[in-house]
C-alpha cells in the first residue's frame, strides 16, 4: 500500500528526513512516533504530496510519487483521508457543509451528498450537530467532524498528524477508537503521535523516528521506563 | 469522471460576489467608469462614421482635358480611367456644362465672368472614388497617374478635404484602438486585484480544498466566472448609464451634431460585443490572479 525507500528531505540544507525506509501493508494500523522535530509531520506531508522528497522512492497505492504529474496529485489525495491536529474545519460553514465540501470536490451528485454526509456523521456520532458551525463544538467534536470529512469519500488510506494533540485524554481516546473501527473495516491507518499511553494500549505496529531517521520499527509490547520518560518529554 | 458543471461554478461565483460585496461593488464601479469612456468613444465613432463616409463619397478627381481631343481619344481616356482600381464613376463635363455649373456657384456675382469672353473652362471628367481609396495618399497617387495619361491637361482634387478626412479617420482608428487597449488592460488589472482579494479572503478554504483532492479547475472555475461576471456587470452598468444620458440628451444637442437623422445609440450588437469582450477580459484577469495564487 505504502512503500518508502531511502527517502530524504532537506529544509534549507538541514535534513528533516534521512534515508527513511519502510512499508505499510493494506489494512495495517501503524503509529509513527518520536519526539518533536523527529520528522513525523514531514513524513506525513510527503506521503500526502504536500512536500516533495529530495531523494529516495515513494510508492503509494502503486503510484510512484516522484513520477506523479502535479495534475494527478488531487486524484491520489482522493484515496487518502487526512486528519490534522488543528482540525482544519471551515469556521463559517456548518458541520454538514464542511463534510459536503469534501463530497463536492470529488464530484458527488447533489442527490447523494446529504445521504452520505449524514451517514458518515452518524458513524462519528455527530449526526445531531450537523447544522452547527465548528466554533460551537468542543475540540473532541471538531476532531470527530474532521475524521468524518476524511472518511466521507471512503479512502483506502487514512493519515493523521497528531490528531489528539489538542484534545483532552477522553476525547483523544474516542478519536483513537474511531481510527481502530475504521481500520477494522479495511482502511489502512497511519497515525503520527507522541501520545505514548494510547500507543501502548492499542498494541499496533510502531515506527519510531529520531532526528529524521527510523530508529525502531516493530510491534510495541512494553516500553522501557527510560523511553517513556524521553518520549513524554 | 464525475464533476460539477457550469451551474455549480456560477452559483459559487454568486456566493463569492455576495461574500465580498463591497470590494466587488468598487470593482464594478471602476470598470463601469472605464467602459463608459469606451462606450462614449464608440458612440462618437459610430455617429461620426456616416458623416465621414458621406464626405468621402463627395471626394472627386477632376481630370481636365486638352482642347481639340477627338471622340475616339476621349473614349479611350474614359476606358482607362474606368479601368483604374478604386474608380467608382466617371462623369463627362463639357466646357459648356462646366461654365453653367460655375455660373450657378457664382449666383449673384455673375458680373465676375461677364468679361471673360470665350468660355475659358476646359472639358473634364469628374472621377468619383470608392470610399477605401478616398484618402490623401491614394488620391495623390491616382492624380499623378491620371495626369500622365495622353490628352490630360491637368488634374485636381480636394487635397485639403482629403487630408482632413484621412487625419480624422486615423485619429478615430488609432486613438480608439490605443484607448481600448489601455482601458482593456485596466479592466484586466482591476479584475485581477478584485479576484486576488477574494482569493485571500478564502485562502483557508482553497488550501483545504487542495488537501481534500480538489482539481485546479474545480478551484479556478468559480473565481474565473466571478471575474467574468464583475466585468460584464461593470460594462452593462456603463452602457446603461450611456443609454440613460443618450435618451435624456436635449434635442438641440442632437441637432447641433448636424445629422438630419439625429444621433444614433450604439447598435445592440456592439453593446453585446462590449459586454462579451469585457467578460473575456474579466476571465483573463481572474485567471492571472488564480494561477498566481495557486502557484
Amino acid at each position: 500500500m505504502i512503500q518508502l525507500y531511502r527517502v530524504t528531505k532537506y529544509y534549507e540544507g538541514v535534513p528533516a528526513l534521512r534515508d527513511v525506509t519502510f512499508s505499510v501493508d493494506k489494512g495495517e494500523f501503524v503509529f509513527v512516533t518520536g519526539p518533536s522535530g523527529a520528522g513525523k509531520t514531514t513524513l506525513l506531508k510527503i506521503l500526502f504530496c504536500a512536500e516533495h522528497a529530495d531523494e529516495g522512492q515513494i510508492v503509494i497505492q502503486g503510484m510512484n510519487v516522484f513520477r506523479l504529474n502535479p495534475s494527478s496529485i488531487p486524484y491520489l489525495r482522493r484515496n487518502m483521508g487526512f486528519v490534522f491536529q488543528d482540525y482544519k474545519l471551515l469556521p463559517h460553514k456548518t458541520v454538514f457543509e464542511n463534510i459536503a465540501l469534501a463530497l463536492k470536490v470529488v464530484g458527488t451528485p447533489y442527490g447523494e451528498i446529504e445521504r452520505r454526509a449524514y451517514q458518515v456523521l452518524k458513524k462519528v456520532s455527530m449526526e445531531t450537530k450537523l447544522h452547527l458551525t465548528p466554533p460551537k463544538l468542543s475540540g473532541g467534536e471538531q476532531q470527530r467532524v474532521a475524521v468524518a470529512r476524511a472518511l466521507v469519500n471512503e479512502p483506502q488510506v487514512l493519515l493523521a498528524d497528531e490528531p489528539t494533540g489538542n484534545l483532552d485524554p477522553q476525547s483523544g481516546q474516542e478519536v483513537f477508537r474511531l481510527f481502530r473501527d475504521i481500520n477494522m473495516k479495511g482502511t489502512t491507518v497511519l497515525v503520527a503521535t507522541h501520545d505514548w499511553e494510547t500507543v501502548r494500549k492499542m498494541q499496533r505496529r510502531i515506527i519510531t523516528m529520531e532526528h529524521g531517521r527510523v530508529a525502531d520499527e516493530g510491534r510495541h509490547q512494553t516500553m522501557r521506563a527510560g523511553e517513556t520518560q524521553r518520549h513524554n518529554a | 469522471m464525475r464533476g460539477y458543471g457550469l451551474f455549480y461554478y456560477i452559483s459559487e461565483a454568486f456566493h463569492g460576489l455576495r461574500a465580498n460585496s463591497l470590494v466587488n461593488l468598487l470593482a464594478v464601479g471602476t470598470i463601469s467608469m472605464a467602459m463608459l469612456i469606451v462606450g462614449f468613444f464608440l458612440l462618437v465613432f459610430f455617429n461620426l462614421q456616416p458623416i465621414v463616409n458621406a464626405l468621402g463619397d463627395r471626394l472627386e478627381i477632376s481630370v481636365y482635358l486638352k482642347d481639340g481631343l477627338t471622340e475616339h481619344e476621349k473614349d479611350f481616356l474614359v476606358s482607362r480611367l474606368k479601368a483604374e482600381p478604386g474608380v467608382r464613376k466617371v462623369v463627362y463635363l463639357s466646357k459648356a456644362d462646366a461654365l453653367a455649373v460655375f455660373k450657378k456657384e457664382l449666383k449673384g456675382q455673375e458680373a465676375l465672368i461677364q468679361g471673360l469672353g470665350e468660355n475659358p473652362l476646359p472639358d473634364s471628367y469628374e472621377v468619383s472614388i470608392e470610399r477605401p481609396y478616398a484618402d490623401a495618399d491614394r488620391l495623390e497617387a491616382l492624380s499623378k497617374k491620371f495626369s500622365g495619361y495622353p490628352g490630360v491637361e491637368d488634374v485636381s482634387y480636394g487635397k485639403r478635404g482629403a487630408e482632413v478626412l484621412s487625419g480624422l479617420f486615423k485619429i478615430i482608428t488609432y486613438g480608439g484602438t490605443a484607448l481600448a487597449v489601455l482601458l482593456g488592460v485596466s479592466v484586466v488589472f482591476i479584475i485581477s486585484n478584485s479576484v486576488r482579494l477574494a482569493l485571500y479572503s478564502r485562502g483557508q478554504e482553497i488550501e483545504l480544498m487542495q488537501w481534500i483532492g480538489a482539481t485546479k479547475a474545480f478551484i479556478q472555475g468559480p473565481f474565473l466566472i466571478e471575474g467574468m461576471m464583475l466585468a460584464m456587470l461593470g460594462t452593462a452598468l456603463a452602457t446603461g448609464i450611456l443609454a440613460g444620458v443618450y435618451y435624456a440628451l436635449p434635442q438641440e444637442v442632437v441637432l447641433f451634431l448636424s445629422r438630419p437623422k439625429g444621433l444614433d445609440f450604439l447598435p445592440p450588437s456592439v453593446v453585446a460585443y462590449m459586454i462579451i469582450g469585457c467578460g473575456f477580459l474579466g476571465l483573463v484577469g481572474g485567471l492571472v490572479s488564480v494561477n498566481k495564487f495557486l502557484e
